[in-house]
């Protein structure tokens, strides 16, 4: 089979004239001496001949000027290009113009249903959360100190000093929780200023220690600056300054130390009374528990709802009235209580 | 833009060459005279290789206008290494090949009698006997020529192809192969194989 298939490959090669010369003359010979190759031959030849034979058809009336003008149109979309390509930009520019008049246009039509439909009061709450802004917190009460400037206060004019020495008499009641403690801190106070030896009376009761002793105003001072440590022990104190009416003190609530300190260390009696006074004034104030009234409300800063602190100011003049009391005698009396 | 074009056809129309080698290279250059010399010269055996191939005139016109028209603007990519005929043939020749690809229609029906009694008495002496009946005159018959080419159509594609440019179109094997890009041995076999099975449908038909 496969050689009948090689025969007529050679045989039609033969016939197309594609042999060379020494193929061809082989497939001459056998051609001439093999009858059934023959055949086949003749037959291959026949068939040739009424292939090459068949009718040739021409192109179709004006198929070249079909083809020019396919062409031509061809020439002139390419010589358009860079026309398609501006109008291409174009559309692209008009598109996006649509699209931001369309924005704008949603935009004014949102405006305007937020301001139909969304209440007044609510709007910037709705602006607040979308905008994702802190809100101020809201106050809810009225500040119990308005922020006002304080006024100018006139120089008030203090009286002239009297002549007469009053001697400096205080008495200082500290509350405890832990008395013994606060007691003994006291004693090595007095130990280590060197008053222990001037203490007239030491009263030691179920609760309660009483300590009395008269000494110089630097002494005193001395020994007020050291008593300082003890305050951290105590859970209130309170000062009583004597004053020129026998039997009546100025009684100053909530001490500090400092605040003692300070009325003690004032250059005479007026100065020590009038501290005393307005000491005592500021603790007062600064004693109601505003917050107290506030306390079941949430939300709110607690900061506000601390009133500001009265203070002394500077403007309040007053006579610088000089006497030297280092040598003043003194007389101070102190009382741990527990609580 | 056409006017344009005009002038430019009728500028070029004093200068051209009838060299193929010559029309190419202005028609590569833009001289639409020598695009429509080369379009003349060659349209008929392109049309009629489209045809044979096709076996339909509307396809093989559409056909051969594309093939012209791709030719002609690939024609700067044209590298002159084998002759332009080969190379337009090629064209032509792959796009009714993807064309009938495309559009296979898988014919069943029997040649027997496309053929009246006559014609069918000749062509079946004509084939088997030795009676020397004048293959041109036979061929002419228009029910023989319809029934060569109905047979054609029959042939696988690549068989076919090969069929109607060695004896339609008369092309060397050399020229066959250059223009279906394959060795010339797969030409040969091709060749072989085309020509038996066309035969082969042929007698069917006349028997």
């Amino acid at each position: 089979m496969k050689d009948m298939e090689l025969i007529e490959e050679l045989l039609n090669s033969y016939i197309d004239g594609e042999l060379d010369e020494r193929k061809n003359n082989e497939v001459k010979r056998l051609i001439d001496n093999d009858k059934q190759i023959r055949r086949l031959f003749d037959s291959l030849s026949r068939y040739k001949k009424l292939m090459g034979a068949v009718a040739s058809d021409k192109a179709p009336e004006g198929f070249c000027e079909s083809v020019t003008k396919h062409l031509e149109r061809h020439i002139l979309l390419a010589d358009t290009g860079e026309y398609h390509r501006a109008g291409k930009r174009h559309l692209v520019l008009r598109r996006l113009t649509t699209v931001a008049a369309v924005l704008v246009l949603l935009a004014m039509l949102g405006i305007v249903v937020f301001d139909i439909f969304v209440p007044k009061a609510d709007r910037q709450k709705l602006v607040n959360s979308v905008f994702e802004r802190k809100e101020k917190p809201q106050v809810l009460y009225e500040k119990p100190f308005a922020e006002v400037k304080p006024a100018e206060i006139e120089a008030i004019p203090v009286p002239a000093p009297k002549t007469t020495t009053i001697p400096l008499v205080v008495k200082l009641t500290l509350m405890t929780d832990s008395p013994v403690e606060t007691d003994w801190l006291i004693g090595k106070v007095l130990t280590n200023t060197g008053l222990f030896d001037k203490t007239t009376a030491v009263e030691r009761n179920t609760g309660s220690v009483k300590y009395v002793l008269n000494c110089s105003s630097d002494s005193l001072l001395n020994l007020l600056g050291e008593l300082s440590f003890v305050w951290p022990k105590c859970t209130d104190a309170t000062l009583e300054v004597g004053t020129e009416q026998a039997g009546k003190y100025i009684t100053v609530n909530s001490v500090t130390a400092q605040q003692v300190l300070d009325i003690c260390k004032a250059d005479n009696y007026t100065q020590r009374v009038r501290m005393a006074n307005d000491i005592a004034m500021i603790n007062a104030a600064t004693a109601v528990d505003v917050s107290k009234q506030y306390v079941a409300k949430d939300n709110i800063d607690y900061d506000l709802l601390m009133p500001n602190k009265p203070v002394l100011t500077a403007t309040e003049k007053t006579e610088q009235l000089k006497s030297d009391n280092t040598l003043e005698q003194t007389n101070l009396t102190i009382m741990v209580i527990r609580k | 833009m056409v006017k344009f074009i005009q002038e430019r056809l009728k500028a070029a129309s004093g200068n051209i060459s009838i060299d193929e080698a010559s029309l190419v290279a202005q028609a590569r250059a833009g001289n639409m005279d020598s695009v429509e010399r080369l379009i003349l010269k060659y349209q008929d055996r392109i049309y009629n290789t489209i045809l044979k191939l096709c076996g339909n005139e509307a396809d093989a016109a559409e056909l051969a206008q594309d093939a012209f028209i791709r030719a002609i603007q690939g024609l700067k990519d044209f590298k002159g290494q084998s002759s332009f005929y080969t190379w337009l043939f090629r064209i032509a020749v792959n796009l009714t090949l993807n064309f009938c690809k495309k559009n296979s229609r898988v014919s069943f029906q029997s040649l027997q009698n496309e053929l009246d009694e006559d014609a069918g008495r000749q062509l079946k002496d004509y084939l088997v006997d030795k009676k020397t009946t004048d293959p041109s005159e036979l061929a002419a018959k228009k029910e023989v020529n319809g029934l060569i080419l109905k047979a054609l159509e029959k042939l696988d594609p690549q068989q076919r192809a090969v069929v109607v440019l060695r004896d339609i179109e008369q092309m060397s094997y050399t020229e066959i192969a250059n223009t279906l890009e394959m060795e010339i041995g797969t030409v040969k076999s091709r060749i072989a194989r085309g020509r038996k099975n066309l035969r082969e449908i042929l007698e069917a038909a006349v028997q």
